[in-house]
């Protein structure tokens, strides 16, 4: 959390910080050095922003029931961002569901932030759909505790994502009742998603078929490449 | 290889290919404009797009082969009955594609014996007819029946100890008639 | 000297070459063992808790169970879905998706691209309706980095989004009826998707993978003759959708394979987690395009057809009328577009015109730079945008770093939700009509697996 700006009221502007106008040159300078401010793109908020996201009683409940477990929040784009410790996490989702009517569960997605503290961020999105209305909770674990309790309780929806933040980030989740992989088979050993998996693979983490119908399965990911050709 | 038998008999396979449709992904879809009326696949004899194994004589993988997918692929491909032949439709069957990562096969012909590449991504229907006009070609050209016992013209499994093929001689004859004749001495 | 085995009785077998001995690696398994996948097969067969694909000898053949693996290929599961059920008789006592026959890890693919770069791999997330995908992304991008879209842009991507969506749903009316067994009708859809085809040939210069649209507008403008090829074809359109409605609404057939079937009530659609036409079937009024409206779908006049009763013949009858819908939209698109420019000017935000780039040393620069770095969305910006495709709710959060490629994306899929749904609807169906089921819940695996 370290890096994180020390605010904990919201950030008035709906865009970003602005710079200093002499170092707005950044955007044509040839070194790719990252920018932190948007360099005169937007002269009014962002024309994308929509009246759903933007939710200040609720993030002000969210304050009040829950008071030093709101860490921060924060405002982009007009979405309000609501960042919670990790044993608040199923009380504030059944507050939310219970008492503000958000009923369904958008979205559940995990963050490899990759820092010496805090390196995984989930993130839960909830819509209100009567209420027309759609927050984001946010969640720290760090990697030598990445484990969540379940809010399969809350919202049952959240079964399947939570598979999905075990098999890509290797999140753990408490009280889930059947924590498979989802989308890789349980024959492979390593979590995808993290930032230390190299995008084309580990070679013999998942075997091909054999070449031939009664041969053994190959480890090397690029038998073509290496001249070996199927047969039959 | 141009014998009269191969000619009618190649000439009948060409014309009559069922395909089966191993539809993964987007392909799949151009894959059923290829089947459906206006690039229409069934005036070259494929009418039959056969999803059983049993029942084709080639198949279209068209889409990005996963790792996970791989096995059962490779467990369909067996399950045909030769002769066979294999299109890897689009640029993901045949090399990977756009896709670079870890979950993708670079290509169907790592674990599969492929016939015909057809690029594009998805490539036309037209393109697929193309590839199918090509593989009826190879077939009538480079095709014979003498072939279709794969088993004597393919690389023995290397992780097998296998016995060199016995051939009947005059020995082995000699063998049996005087193994049949003390059965049938012993045989009260 | 033969080598007859009869002629050398005590000749040694001919050898073949020893195996070379397989690499250790952490994922190795005894490879002479292998059958597709033992941990993954093992984990599903015992959380199934059944055994393995042997029926189970019992002495009342009635009291047997079965497991039925369906798929991962088959006809009819709609690309590479496997359903394991274990069965009683003819009804699903319990049944597991296993998805991932598709995965790629496309999210993980956009860290190493730049926005720009991007663009062709939504084409093929949900590849029935590619331009919606386009769009999806491009929105998102330009929510996360503040850029303005134009209105002649904004006109015609809701115009096309809209003809995304008839492509979707004509593909699915054509393989479900299909799947049901009435074959006719997927050529009948086939000939309009042709259509639609050749006008997205037109307006994008490719059939089916378009990335036509561009962050901060479009590539190209859509000239009178492509408007003049969607105008001709709605009014085309409009008479086969009522031929059609004509052959299916009152059908025998088709209602006794549809009615009471996989009946979704309104609290489970919600807490299930279904989306689009799912949740719309079962009642609930959950539509981005009212709920966060976006593009112009607040200026033109619709309604989003919603029924109660949840079953398949339910979700069957709002995707019809949301046909009949989104050639209401095109119509008043077609009408109200304005003229203008097709793609934000500012040349630090969106590509600059072909124009500037051959004419001018700043265009060419721009173009250069935002081919090579991109748009740059600056550190610790992060948003969410929601687009209401055929399927449901395609969505898509980047997280930004500075730099010209997301440091992680994460996209919502509605068909991953939808087969979570699934899932829990099939407990309790015949095995009969699980085609009709997946048809009507409508997945695509490229979308689900990402």
């Amino acid at each position: 959390m370290s890096e994180l700006p020390d605010q904990t009221t919201p950030r008035n502007s709906a865009i970003a910080p602005q710079l200093d106008p002499a170092e707005q040159t950044q955007t044509l300078r040839f070194l790719y050095s990252p920018r932190t401010a948007l360099a005169g793109e937007l002269d009014r908020p962002n024309p994308h922003a929509k009246k759903t996201t933007f939710q200040p009683e609720v993030v002000a409940a969210l304050q009040s029931r829950f008071g030093e477990s709101v860490l921060l929040v924060t405002l982009y784009a007009g979405e309000h961002t609501v960042y919670l410790t990790r044993d608040v996490i199923v009380d504030a989702c059944t507050f939310l569901r219970d008492e503000h009517g958000f009923d369904y569960l958008g979205d559940l997605a995990t963050v490899d932030r990759f820092t010496e503290d805090d390196r995984f961020e989930i993130l839960y999105n909830l819509v209100s759909v009567v209420g027309k209305k759609r927050l984001r909770l946010k969640v720290r674990v760090d990697e030598d505790d990445a484990v969540l309790p379940t809010i399969i309780g809350v919202f049952p929806a959240a079964n399947w994502h939570e598979r999905e933040a075990w098999d890509m980030m290797g999140i753990r989740f408490e009280g889930h009742p059947d924590l498979r992989r989802v989308f890789m088979p349980e024959d492979f050993a390593y979590f995808p998603a993290r930032k230390d998996f190299p995008t084309l693979g580990i070679p013999g983490s998942l075997p091909l078929p054999p070449r031939v119908s009664d041969g053994p399965v190959q480890l090397d990911p690029y038998p073509a490449a290496h001249g070996e050709k199927p047969q039959d | 290889m141009t014998t009269s038998v191969d000619a009618v008999v190649n000439w009948a396979r060409s014309n009559s290919l069922m395909p089966m449709p191993m539809g993964l992904s987007c392909c799949a879809i151009e894959m059923m404009a290829f089947a459906g009326p206006k690039a229409d696949a069934a005036r070259f004899g494929s009418e039959a797009m056969r999803f059983s194994p049993r029942q084709a004589d080639l198949m279209i993988v068209a889409g990005w082969c996963s790792f996970k997918m791989a096995h059962a692929i490779r467990r369909v491909w067996d399950q045909m009955a030769d002769p066979k032949w294999c299109i890897a439709m689009g640029a993901c069957a045949s090399t990977g594609g756009m896709h670079r990562i870890y979950g993708v096969v670079q290509g169907v012909d790592n674990f599969l014996p492929v016939d015909i590449y057809v690029a594009g991504c998805p490539p036309r229907p037209e393109a697929l007819l193309h590839a199918l006009m090509d593989i009826q070609e190879k077939i009538r050209n480079q095709y014979s029946v003498s072939m279709d016992d794969r088993e004597a013209s393919r690389d023995f499994p290397t992780h097998l100890t296998v016995p060199a093929p016995v051939q009947a001689t005059e020995a082995s004859r000699r063998i049996n008639d005087a193994v049949a004749a003390e059965a049938i001495a012993t045989a009260d | 000297m033969s080598t007859d085995v009869l002629d050398n009785p005590t000749a040694t077998p001919v050898p073949v070459k020893a195996p070379a001995p397989s690499p250790p690696g952490p994922g190795a398994h005894d490879a002479e063992v292998f059958s597709f996948w033992p941990r993954h097969n093992a984990a599903i067969y015992s959380a199934l808790e059944g055994k393995h694909t042997h029926i189970e000898a019992s002495d009342d053949p009635l009291e047997a169970r079965m497991i039925l693996n369906l798929g991962p290929q088959h006809p009819a599961t709609h690309g590479v879905l496997r359903v394991v059920c274990r069965l009683d008789g003819e009804t699903i006592e319990a049944n597991l998706l296993d998805i991932g026959y598709l995965h790629r890890g496309v999210e993980k693919l956009a860290e190493g691209k730049t926005y720009h770069e991007f663009l062709p791999y939504t084409d093929r997330t949900d590849y029935l309706q590619p331009y919606a995908n386009n769009v999806a992304w491009c929105l998102a991008v330009e929510k996360v980095a503040g850029i303005e879209v134009p209105e002649r842009a904004l006109w015609l991507r809701t115009m096309l989004c809209e003809l995304a969506r008839l492509q979707a749903h004509l593909l699915w009316i054509g393989t479900m009826v299909m799947d049901a067994g009435a074959l006719s009708v997927f050529l009948w859809t086939f000939k309009y998707r042709e259509e639609l085809y050749t006008i997205m040939d037109e307006v994008a210069g490719a059939r089916f993978t378009v990335s036509h649209s561009r962050v901060g507008g479009l590539a190209s403008d859509v000239t009178p003759a492509a408007m003049g090829m969607i105008r001709r074809f709605c009014d085309d359109f409009v008479v086969q959708l009522a031929d059609w409605k004509k052959l299916l609404n009152r059908n025998r057939i088709w209602i006794d394979r549809n009615v009471g079937i996989g009946v979704v009530t309104k609290e489970q659609a919600l807490v299930q987690g279904f989306t689009g036409p799912n949740l719309r079937g079962s009642g609930i009024p959950h539509d981005i395009r009212i709920f966060e409206p976006y593009l112009k779908y607040d200026a033109v006049d619709f309604d989003v057809p919603m029924r109660t009763e949840g079953d398949s013949l339910a979700r069957y009858f709002v995707r019809v009328e949301e046909m009949e819908e989104s050639v209401k939209i095109i119509r008043q698109c077609l009408e109200k577009v304005p003229e203008g420019p097709i793609r934000n000017d500012n040349a630090k935000a969106a590509l600059p015109s072909k124009d500037e780039v051959y004419y001018s040393m700043e265009g060419m620069i721009h173009d250069f730079l935002q081919t090579d770095v991109g748009v740059a969305p600056p550190a610790g910006a992060e948003s969410y945008h929601a687009i209401e495709g055929a399927k449901g709710e395609i969505g898509i959060y980047i997280v930004a770093d500075g730099t010209g490629s997301p440091w992680r994306i994460k996209m919502n899929s509605p068909s991953f939700k939808n087969l979570q749904g699934l899932e829990f609807l099939m407990d309790g169906a015949m095995v009969a009509d699980t085609v009709v089921l997946i048809g009507s819940i409508d997945p695509v695996m490229g979308d689900a697996d990402k």
